[in-house]
């Protein structure tokens, strides 16, 4: 599903030139559940950026379902995330100004999906993830738990294919990172492939592969489970 | 409870953990060691002053330590090595 051949990022300013990610070659593929690991600083966020097509490498090349995507423009990296693409933060990155249902239903309008099909699919996902009941609530009413599962909604809520995790049980306590990496795990059981920036091993466990990434390189690969 | 965080003093980089659990009936053992793998050092590798060759020899370094090593171990976690460090730490759980 994706595929990378001396991935490099460099950062440039007028002072300095950061190396963020050095020729980085990997690939994953459909249904996996892959953890990158590292210390902070180390590249595990610019590259899940990169995957995620939220940025462009420096050099390299990245292949998303075959088709090399490395250098395409803003507008084309949009049109190949939405719907193909969930992203869920460490912060969360819900919109306080919208409720659980109209954070979940964004994804849904940027697709032009009709109104009685986005209100199928939120509420769908909505009683899947466990937070029907709260869909009229803002979130800085919810727990931090419960604003992480309204994230997981909003990045599943078109089927992707691909869910993108950065440090997804960061801001939480054992419990309710304990019930959101079950979350990810029965999404991948069902087919979607998950990559997880993690700085927790038990987390990580949970993957298929994991990655340890260190100064921009990657350093050694675990195989868990074979596929 | 996904984590029991046990402290241990003084373990020192030739040492092994050995930690059993009982959790209800179950009996779990875990050995865990904690390597240093030379970081920063004066070797073949080295390069004066030059940054960016100085990090691929400690990437060189540590990538080669960890594929040579005692396949009966799994690593876990990579440590992040203080400044002017010359060796940097991993932990290794054995494998079952």
């Amino acid at each position: 599903m994706i595929k990378t051949e001396e991935l490099t990022k460099v950062f440039r300013t007028d002072e300095v030139e950061t190396t963020a990610l050095n020729k980085v070659t990997m690939e994953i593929q459909g249904g996996d559940f892959v953890a990158i690991m590292g210390p902070s600083g180390c590249g595990k966020s610019t590259l899940l950026n990169i995957l995620g097509l939220l940025d462009n490498p420096s050099d390299g090349k990245l292949y998303f379902d075959g088709t090399e995507v490395s250098k395409f423009k803003e507008r084309h990296r949009t049109n190949m995330r939405k719907g193909n693409i969930g992203f869920v933060f460490q912060s969360f990155n819900l919109i306080d100004e919208l409720t659980v249902f109209e954070n979940v239903e964004l994804p849904l309008l940027y697709m032009n999906v009709s109104s009685s099909e986005r209100k199928k699919k939120v509420n769908a996902v909505l009683e899947r993830m466990k937070i029907a009941h709260r869909k009229k609530h803002f979130p800085q009413q919810l727990s931090g738990g419960q604003q992480q599962r309204v994230a997981i909604s909003r990045a599943v809520v078109t089927n992707p294919k691909l869910i993108l995790a950065d440090e997804p049980t960061g801001n939480l306590d054992s419990a309710n990172g304990e019930e959101v990496m079950a979350l990810l795990t029965e999404l991948n059981k069902d087919g979607t492939t998950v990559v997880m920036v993690t700085h927790s091993p038990s987390d990580a466990e949970k993957a298929h592969r994991i990655i340890h990434l260190f100064d921009g390189h990657i350093v050694t690969e675990n195989i868990k489970h074979v596929l | 409870m996904k984590d029991l965080c046990v402290p241990i003093p003084n373990f020192s980089e030739d040492e092994i953990a050995d930690i059993e659990l009982r959790v209800g009936d179950q009996k779990i053992s875990y050995s865990f060691r904690v390597e240093s793998f030379a970081w920063q050092v004066e070797d073949e590798l080295s390069v004066e002053n030059d940054d960016v060759s100085a990090s691929l020899a400690r990437i060189y370094r540590l990538k080669k330590a960890i594929e040579g090593y005692d396949k009966k171990w799994e690593l876990i976690q990579i440590f992040t090595p203080g400044d002017n460090a010359t060796h940097i730490q991993v932990l290794y759980r054995r494998r079952n």
